[in-house]
């Protein structure tokens, strides 16, 4: 039986280069998500780009997720909830 | 004092259903909307920042977020605790805003994502300038926060929900296809094609207002 990534080690910076989203993502586990972090522990260039692709995914994150909401929004919310009873089907 | 007494009753009848026995014990309106009040209501920040980065205009974005707190009140004496209530809300979010704006959205034209996107354009581009070899993000995180939302709402539809779902609210591939009603492997190449555009539209934008120079 054929045991995961665990016969292709070590893993090539081309395969993890086109796994690192998957990986940043949280989308991999087990033995491929081991040798991406074993490679990148070990690869300078992979690891910069790595680091890149983390470090825009956090400020992405950061800058657009960060608006306030307009108090009279707010205010408007609670008028319209005071307003529907939620056990009505 | 009514609240408090009307949630035990809720968190007695969880545990009944856990060991399926089938006890319902339905919520009076006042344990509802505290519910509501304690669980939904400080996600409302969240949604009116993704409502903007969707309708990208504040008045419509009001109105999105309006409509999906009524629609999510409406429906919450059908939300069972141990889901995932983010995720829920924010399926309600999207249905909406598909339902209620798409139709009226124009599309602009300002990115493409059509034809092939390098895969390390603005990483190379940054790297390339000498600066040093950690500080690559260094220019972006110089950029207001009004540019980099520009840079996103730049993106053509498809592609800005898949990458405001993943990486601005943290959704997991699974969950954005559900919200989407598209396959998994359709969030992935939408995700990517749309990272690597908004990568392009960070560096345009950046060299607009002169964060960089050619």
């Amino acid at each position: 039986m054929w045991r995961g990534s665990e016969a292709l080690s070590p893993i090539e910076c081309e395969q993890v280069l086109q796994e690192i989203e998957l990986y940043l993502d949280g989308e991999l586990v087990g033995a491929i998500a081991r040798d991406i972090e074993d490679h990148l522990g070990q690869c300078g260039p992979c690891m910069s780009r790595s680091e890149f692709r983390r470090k825009l995914k956090g400020l992405i994150a950061a800058r657009c997720g960060c608006d306030e909401v307009p108090p009279h929004l707010t205010e408007k919310l609670h008028t319209l909830l005071s307003r529907v009873d939620p056990t009505e089907p | 004092m009514c609240a408090s007494v009307a949630y035990a009753g809720h968190m007695a009848e969880s545990r009944s259903a856990a060991r399926g026995e089938a006890v319902e014990i339905p919520e009076d309106e006042d344990a509802l909307r505290a519910r509501f009040e304690r669980d939904v209501m400080p996600l409302v920040q969240g949604l009116y920042a993704a409502a903007l980065r969707m309708t990208r205009n504040p008045s419509d974005a009001e109105d999105l977020v309006q409509e999906t707190v009524l629609r999510a009140f409406r429906g919450f004496a059908g939300f069972r605790e141990g889901t995932n209530l983010k995720a829920w809300l924010y399926r309600i979010l999207t249905n909406t805003f598909i339902n209620m704006y798409r139709k009226k959205q124009r599309e602009p034209a300002t990115v493409s994502v059509d034809g092939d996107l390098e895969e390390w354009f603005l990483y190379d581009r940054l790297a390339e300038r000498g600066a040093e070899a950690s500080a690559e993000t260094t220019v972006l995180e110089a950029m207001p926060d009004e540019d980099v939302q520009a840079a996103l709402e730049s993106l053509p539809e498809n592609f800005r929900m898949a990458v405001l779902l993943a990486d601005v609210e943290g959704f997991s591939y699974k969950e954005i296809a559900q919200m989407l009603d598209i396959p998994i492997g359709t969030v992935m190449s939408r995700l990517h094609r749309g990272r690597r555009a908004l990568e392009k539209a960070l560096w345009d934008v950046a060299r607009e207002r002169g964060f960089v120079t050619d």
